[in-house]
């Protein structure tokens, strides 16, 4: 029965729309707000999200105490199936968007839009992942698609909409042309203004390597022009864990085999590939609930019902995963967490100077065991001081946050990523805490600073240094010019006691290519084993 | 029905004569020690109570010393004309908040919001460039409120607005600028007195490094920049608020120890005097501040401020 515009398939398409809409308004919601705490709610997917919570239980044997919503979204899944996947998964409406541009199901659909036996591989992802999580790497969370839409949005999307903003803005408020007395910046001058205003959440924002990210995000929605939902069907680790529970749904598709004539219109619009060939047996754990098939029906064969869950009808099919390729899965993730461990960091051999985590971050290996590299900790920074990590953090801590100093520095009245962290990577540290915590120690590169390496006052890092006492003082020292006559100058030093690292020496620095002053990971609050520093007897901490 | 009938000669003259009469009231009851300060060059108010009250009883005599200092050198009817846009650039430099005194008093700012606003501004608007975060630097020095409340325009300096200008210096050749303040029709200079690890003491003069971009340079010859950047901006008007000031480790401070008690606020048109009084209230020599020396070699003003019109008023 058609109903128009009304029919089931452009609700879902409405439904799907609103929820990528809600997704996106989220991330442009977490924006540091003076004074406010962030809103829990803007971490509401990642607590909804069940592959999150179990990867994280698994590697750190602690999640915190809002994970456990992602029981709604299991109990759903096994009542549903994976409606998740085919009505709210903002990444699965994107791939959706994508494959309607692409036309993929139009070009040849008998031949492409069955199931291959290659969906299994998520299975396999899945269970090599998780093996990997119980030995500790939480690897699996990097991929999981709500991270990597919302790392993607924040890293990449938004700064690429800021930069075409900001400099289309800029340009047409420095030409100001005009028609007569009209003024092209009397339509940009409030766009821009609004989008500073209200969406960016600091000026001229860019992250390092989101071309990476970028390209990343682009390949798997370019896949969509080989198989629709590409991603969705063969490498998704929250699509494979809901397909888990949806092996025995409570709803499921029953096909009127009297009045089938195996047509296939249903296989050529279905999302998930949830059939092996033309009227055989649907296959739940890849069925995506879309309701294309249902809608392409034309002799009306195809209803979803409620069923028993012991029931044997309608006919359904398993997932067909082999117990020998699972256990080759699994030994894959130990593998692989061996190949990403056995490195001089990962053993605690070296620490690396310019890895600098936010404050209230966990020792490493606890911090790699939470980390999603979500990217909500990037988003909030204020002065966009945390970035993500390429390789500075071996290739477990691929996309986890990194205070830069040479983009941001840590500002000494914020504490919004700890705040902010789904997973408690970074702990939510009071702001008396949090300015006692050291994340670094800066030192001076006396062939650079200005004071030491040219002989003239300089100073603009003194006067930034937040701590009330100053962990930068000055010397004046006598120097001879270049006539051999006396001068005075003054030098910088650092407290070692003092300083905490916060990196708004390094920021504020004249010298914008090596700066004069840099923050090294060193003294570290987190690792008792990387503080070269004895402390003083009379510091709080 | 009777209709009052308003023609528009009939306006003109009846709203003439109104005028002729405010003005004659204003010569006939204005007090008579405010004529000879009409011309004042500088004006300073104090507070010659024996004790100064801290917390909130301090807020009303930062107002009276505001409106004393003003009063002091003839009103900002002076400067301000009927419809004026004004620009007051206070020190909103760092999120610390009023008792560290690293900041401009909130009150102060407030006062001479509305006193500009009494002196037919059209609007007046508040902003600087801080150097810590800008939304909280407005926020913790307790400025942005207090110039709201007053009726200002609070305005944040966006960087992608500024705009390089050739300001002829000796130094400083080109920078860029926030054209939005040059586009005032005045701009009242309201820094605070405190503590500056390179430059000893920062007062009117350096408060203008918050209307520029890229000034990290500066240091390497502050005083020199800061006469090339005072020239081009032209003060006309100064205000110097000593109701607090910071004594150590500033310019940013954030201990409540390095803070003193001043009560004292002063206002001139010549800022290299201002610049040498706010020395001497830091316990310097009112040479003790570079740019202020170079300033008065320069022709600026004078160091001298003693040798002014000058004003002192005592507030109790």
């Amino acid at each position: 029965m058609k109903l128009g515009f009304w029919r089931s398939v452009n609700v879902r398409r409405g439904i799907q729309i609103l929820f990528l809409l809600v997704f996106i308004a989220g991330v442009v919601w977490t924006r540091p707000v003076p004074g406010v705490e962030p809103n829990p709610i803007l971490k509401l997917w990642f607590f909804l999200d069940p592959l999150i919570f179990l990867a994280t239980w698994l590697a750190a044997h602690a999640v915190p105490a809002a994970a456990m919503l992602a029981l709604i979204l299991v109990v759903f899944t096994l009542i549903l199936g994976r409606v998740f996947c085919g009505w709210i998964c903002p990444f699965g409406t994107i791939h959706d968007l994508a494959g309607h541009c692409f036309g993929g199901w139009q070009r040849n659909p008998k031949s492409r839009e069955h199931w291959s036996p290659r969906q299994r591989i998520k299975y396999y992802l899945l269970i090599g992942f998780l093996v990997m999580a119980v030995f500790g790497g939480h690897w699996v969370t990097l991929i999981d698609p709500l991270v990597l839409l919302y790392r993607t949005t924040t890293v990449a999307l938004l700064p690429g909409l800021q930069w075409a903003v900001e400099e289309g803005s800029t340009a047409a408020f420095q030409s100001d042309p005009g028609v007569g007395p009209l003024r092209l910046t009397a339509v940009t001058e409030p766009v821009y203004e609004f989008f500073r205003d209200h969406v960016f959440t600091k000026p001229n924002q860019a992250f390092l390597g989101s071309g990476l990210i970028a390209i990343v995000f682009l390949v798997l929605v370019a896949l969509n022009g080989y198989r629709r939902r590409f991603w969705c069907r063969y490498l998704c680790p929250l699509g494979a864990l809901l397909g888990l529970f949806a092996r025995w749904p409570l709803l499921r598709r029953k096909t009127d085999q009297a009045t089938c004539n195996q047509c296939d219109l249903c296989g050529a619009g279905c999302h998930g590939a949830a059939t092996a060939a033309p009227g055989s047996a649907w296959i739940p754990s890849e069925c995506m609930g879309c309701l294309n098939c249902t809608d392409a029906c034309n002799r009306g064969g195809l209803t979803f019902q409620f069923v028993a869950p012991w029931s044997r009808e309608p006919p359904r099919e398993g997932l067909g995963i082999s117990r020998r390729t699972a256990l080759g899965a699994a030994a894959g993730g130990i593998v692989g967490l061996a190949l990403v461990r056995t490195t001089p960091q990962a053993r605690g051999q070296r620490y690396h100077a310019k890895l600098i985590r936010p404050p209230g971050s966990r020792p490493e290996s606890e911090f790699l065991a939470r980390c999603t590299g979500c990217g909500l900790c990037l988003k909030i920074c204020p002065t966009g001081a945390l970035q993500p990590a390429l390789l500075e953090a071996g290739l477990e801590g691929l996309w986890t946050p990194r205070l830069v100093p040479q983009i941001g520095y840590c500002d000494y009245t914020c504490n919004l990523c700890g705040q902010i962290c789904p997973t408690g990577a970074i702990e939510p540290f009071p702001l008396e805490i949090k300015q006692q915590t050291k994340i670094g120690l800066a030192a001076f590169d006396t062939t650079r600073c200005i004071p030491y390496a040219y002989g003239r006052d300089c100073m603009v890092c003194e006067e930034h240094c937040p701590v009330p006492d100053k962990a930068i003082y000055f010397l004046e020292v006598d120097v001879l010019d270049r006539h051999g006559a006396p001068a005075k100058i003054k030098q910088p030093r650092i407290d070692a006691d003092l300083c905490i690292g916060c990196g708004v020496c390094e920021n504020v620095c004249p010298l914008k290519d090596l700066p004069g002053v840099r923050v090294f990971s060193g003294n570290e609050t987190r690792h008792p084993d990387n503080q070269p520093i004895l402390p003083a007897s009379d510091l709080p901490y | 029905m009777s209709e009052i009938k308003h023609t528009r000669r009939d306006f003109i003259a009846r709203s003439t004569a109104a005028g002729m009469i405010a003005l004659g009231a204003e010569s006939l009851f204005a007090p008579s020690a405010q004529a000879a300060e009409k011309n004042a060059d500088m004006a300073i108010a104090k507070w010659v109570d024996q004790r100064i009250p801290g917390g909130a009883e301090l807020k009303p005599i930062a107002v009276e010393l505001t409106e004393k200092a003003i009063e002091g050198i003839g009103g900002l009817n002076r400067f301000v004309t009927q419809g004026d846009i004004v620009w007051v650039k206070p020190n909103i430099g760092w999120d610390r908040t009023p008792e560290l005194a690293a900041n401009t008093n909130p009150d102060v700012v407030a006062t001479l919001v509305r006193l500009c606003y009494e002196a037919g501004a059209k609007k007046v608007k508040v902003g600087d460039n801080p150097c810590d975060l800008a939304k909280k630097t407005y926020d913790s020095s307790g400025i942005a409120a207090a110039a709201e409340s007053a009726g200002a325009e609070v305005v944040f300096l966006d960087r992608n607005r500024f705009r390089d200008m050739a300001i002829g210096g000796k130094r400083v050749k080109n920078i860029p600028i926030y054209p939005e303040i040059l586009e005032c029709d005045l701009v009242i200079n309201v820094p605070i007195v405190k503590h500056h690890g390179l430059t000893n003491a920062t007062m009117c003069m350096k408060n203008y490094m918050g209307v520029i971009e890229n000034r990290r340079t500066f240091h390497q010859a502050i005083a020199d920049c800061l006469v090339d950047l005072t020239r081009f901006m032209k003060p006309q008007v100064c205000v110097l608020d000593g109701i607090r000031i910071l004594k150590n480790h500033g310019p940013k401070g954030g201990n409540s120890d390095d803070v003193e008690l001043k009560a004292t606020v002063a206002a001139g048109i010549d800022i290299v005097a201002l610049d040498a009084w706010g020395a001497e209230l830091m316990g310097l020599k009112p040479d003790g501040v570079q740019s202020t020396v170079q300033g008065d070699a320069l022709g600026l003003g004078t160091m001298n401020y003693r040798a002014l019109n000058l004003n002192e008023i005592g507030v109790s």
